[in-house]
């Protein structure tokens, strides 16, 4: 019996392998392609002159406060509509009406207000983190046990304490699954952002090495973008286990 | 649909029209300059232009069939390697750890790679908008093969039902509900990746049309298309939402 | 002329439609049968009970063909059974796992017409007597998920009698059920094993139901899974949900099965 460990990296390392000899047999000239082992040695190049890590750091930090301000945005506007059903209801047909207008859309809009630069695509990521936070905190508030509700009227909390001390623990399970949601659409539109037009971070790195007919740095990069991805989704990960145990893995789908 | 449904969807509508209000007052008191925020009179002019002189209508058709073609092929190939993936223990055992993987990597990094190869053209965008619509279609396809009840195909056993038997009417009808999911995500991408495409390749599309705009400071020009682009994520949705409802309906009956 | 005798074939016993011979089935390294040996003749309710873990179950599925024995053989009608076959019907306990939630009533029993290459054209007909028989006239239209359990339950029995098994195979059928829809279940069972002559092996935790139903019952005994006793059921049929259940033969048997099951658990 071959463990599940070993089957899951069998694939990855037969393709890496398979694709080094490959370009080794042809002697690969190519502007799109390049061996694994050119790969590796571009990515460390980057790494050692510092390119990658101010590039990784600009993605980040415009990633990062985009999901900062949307997530605030959304958790603010989430929560209210979960607890007031009135709001809920007038608010419908706005939200509905605004929600699916894709983010990168107002990319040219944004371009012509604030220019090239951070606030741009922070403007446009975090306009994207506000609707998964908005409809996941909503349903996690409208879906907290009415039991802990009449609770908390039998109490006589106020209607603060009730929202602090009752409905944002019961809901903060799923509110934190939304946020990891709602961080790697944040990665992803940062990185879109870039790629279409902002001249900062990892998009426009791996773009200015293609541009460069650099094909292993362009790989370098697009292999640092999927590894930047998979940590921070799972890093989150582990704090979501950490922070809420068990508990909070329910229902959880990744 | 009953009366207090619709009263409410009425008073949705008009706060909806109050904050178009809002934002016709702020435009008009040019509270923003009109260069950045036009009004809804301005836009709704420039939609109506736009449609009468065709442009608009040619624009929006460029990012339909972008869309069209690469949800199409994406449909077909992901779901065709997702029910080959998914109803495979093996093949799910080494296959499944390195989608996952890749499934929080921004599709738009392809972009490059994809330009490297075809250069800035139609070719670049459709394999672009095909790759980055297949993921959200074959995963979900995966899971839904792999989520088959077991105990339907211990029946399938029974009655001695043959191979193509089995798929079709046990697997496939069984993992719909996540197919059709699936097929609603590819949807946005395929959205989303059409407009990339256009920006960067000035390709026919709405992308195109707004980014031009935005270069020449054609605010009303830039928000019509926008509320266009909207528009058509609100549709693909809604159709979505209709096919699910008549296909999945044995899912809401009952309880 | 004296007519010739010809030498009959021994028909007190019948040959068998189920056998079990030496039958031990081994899985990831725990023995949960063996030395399972016994005969079921054509037309015969057989009941096996048994605690929790005896592998009632398990030999229910090595007779379905789901499971291959590690030693011994099973045969059906002769043949050893390599794998499930179209004439032998399961029908199980999780009866919503069972059946195809997208597809109605009639579509569900519809599943099993279709593989036996039924036309279109004689499905609906099939189908409307089928759901008669169990009870279920006029359902062909619900989903699973507007119908009771116990008429989930009916309707695998009636998309199992599509298949017109020579063999029925019912793992406690009713151990999901309310006591009264149980009953009702228990009767209707015997009426239309009756009406097909079908030969079935009925797999319960409840002893009463195994007396009630069966013409023979089988106990397992737990750990591994053994044969520890049989009983032969002499009472009259029809049965009576009050007659059979008063009648002192029975309450002798239920005594006797009690007795087996708590010396078992020990």
């Amino acid at each position: 019996m071959i463990p599940e460990r070993t089957k899951a990296l069998l694939l990855p390392v037969a393709a890496v392998a398979g694709l080094e000899l490959w370009a080794r047999a042809i002697d690969l000239q190519s502007d799109s392609l390049a061996p694994p082992s050119a790969i590796a040695a571009a990515l460390a190049g980057a790494f050692k002159d510092g390119s990658i890590l101010i590039a990784t750091r600009d993605t980040l930090i415009s990633a990062f406060a985009g999901l900062l301000i949307g997530s605030a945005i959304g958790l603010a506007l989430g929560i209210a509509l979960g607890i007031f059903h009135i709001f809920d209801r007038l608010m419908e047909v706005t939200i509905e009406a605004i929600r699916p207008i894709p983010s990168i859309a107002l990319l040219p809009i944004a371009l012509i207000a604030l220019g090239f630069g951070y606030r741009m695509e922070i403007l446009i990521v975090a306009f994207a983190c506000i609707w998964p936070i908005l409809i996941l905190s909503r349903a996690a508030v409208g879906g907290i046990e009415p039991r802990l509700i009449e609770v908390s009227r039998a109490l006589r909390l106020s209607p603060v304490d009730r929202v602090r001390k009752i409905i944002i623990p019961a809901a903060l399970p799923r509110i934190f699954l939304a946020f990891r949601l709602a961080a790697g659409i944040a990665l992803i539109v940062a990185v879109t952002v870039e790629i279409a037009i902002n001249p900062i971070g990892l998009g426009a790195a791996i773009m200015t090495a293609q541009q460069a007919l650099r094909p292993d740095l362009m790989l370098a990069y697009l292999l640092w973008i999927g590894i930047v991805g998979y940590l921070l989704n799972a890093g989150l990960v582990v704090a979501q286990r950490h922070l809420f145990g068990r508990a909070a893995l329910v229902g959880d789908a990744a | 649909m009953n009366r207090s449904v619709l009263y409410w969807r009425a008073a949705s509508f008009i706060v909806a029209a109050g904050f178009v209000a809002f934002w016709q007052i702020i435009a008009s008191l040019r509270l923003v300059s009109p260069v950045f925020l036009p009004g809804p009179d301005r836009a709704w002019a420039s939609l109506l232009r736009g449609f009468a002189s065709g442009d608009l209508w040619e624009k929006l058709q460029g990012t339909l069939a972008h869309m069209a073609y690469g949800w199409f092929v994406a449909s077909i190939a992901g779901i065709a390697l997702g029910a080959m993936i998914g109803s495979s223990r093996m093949m799910r055992s080494y296959v499944a750890p390195s989608l996952e993987f890749l499934r929080p990597l921004p599709v738009s990094a392809i972009i490059p790679v994809a330009i490297a190869m075809f250069g800035l053209t139609q070719g670049m965008a459709l394999f672009v908008i095909a790759f980055g619509a297949i993921w959200p279609m074959l995963l979900a396809t995966i899971h839904g093969f792999a989520a088959v009840e077991p105990r339907l195909y211990e029946v399938a056993r029974s009655l001695h039902m043959s191979r193509t038997a089995v798929i079709f009417k046990i697997a496939l009808p069984s993992a719909s509900p996540d197919i059709l999911s699936g097929m609603r995500l590819s949807l946005t991408v395929a959205l989303i990746l059409s407009v990339v495409c256009e920006i960067l390749a000035g390709l026919d599309g709405l992308g195109h049309w707004v980014l031009l705009s935005a270069r020449a400071f054609r605010s009303a020009d830039l928000f019509a298309g926008v509320i266009l682009l909207g528009v058509i994520g609100y549709l693909t949705a809604l159709v979505m939402s209709v096919a699910e409802k008549r296909l999945l309906r044995w899912r809401s009956s009952g309880h | 002329m004296p007519s010739a005798v010809w030498p009959q074939a021994i028909s007190c016993t019948e040959r068998p439609l189920i056998k079990f011979t030496d039958v031990a089935l081994t899985l990831g390294g725990k023995t949960i049968v063996e030395d399972i040996g016994f005969d079921v003749r054509p037309g015969e309710f057989l009941c096996i009970i048994g605690a929790s873990g005896c592998g009632k179950t398990t030999a229910l599925r090595l007779a379905a063909g789901l499971y291959q024995p590690s030693r011994g053989t099973v045969t059906f009608d002769g043949e050893p059974m390599l794998a499930p076959r179209r004439d032998i019907a399961i029908v199980f306990q999780d009866y919503g796992k069972a059946l195809l939630p997208w597809r109605t009533a009639a579509g569900n029993i519809s599943l099993a017409l279709e593989t036996m290459g039924v036309a279109p054209s004689q499905r609906t007909a099939r189908i409307d007597e089928l759901l008669n028989k169990v009870g279920l006239p006029g359902h062909s239209g619900k989903y699973p998920a507007e119908m009771s359990g116990g008429m989930q339950q009916r309707l695998q029995i009636a998309r199992c009698l599509a298949q017109e098994p020579k063999a029925l195979l019912m793992d406690e059928p009713f151990g999901a059920l309310d006591a009264m829809t149980r009953q009702g279940l228990q009767d209707e069972v015997l009426s239309l094993v009756a009406a097909s002559r079908a030969t079935v092996i009925f797999v319960t935790h409840d002893l009463e139901e195994a007396i009630y139903l069966g013409d023979r019952v089988i106990g397992l005994l737990p750990h591994p899974g053994r044969i520890g006793i049989e009983l032969k059921i002499d009472l009259p049929r029809p049965r009576d949900q009050l007659r059979t259940r008063e009648n002192p033969e029975f309450l002798a048997l239920r005594r006797e099965l009690f007795d087996f099951i708590k010396a078992s658990e020990a």
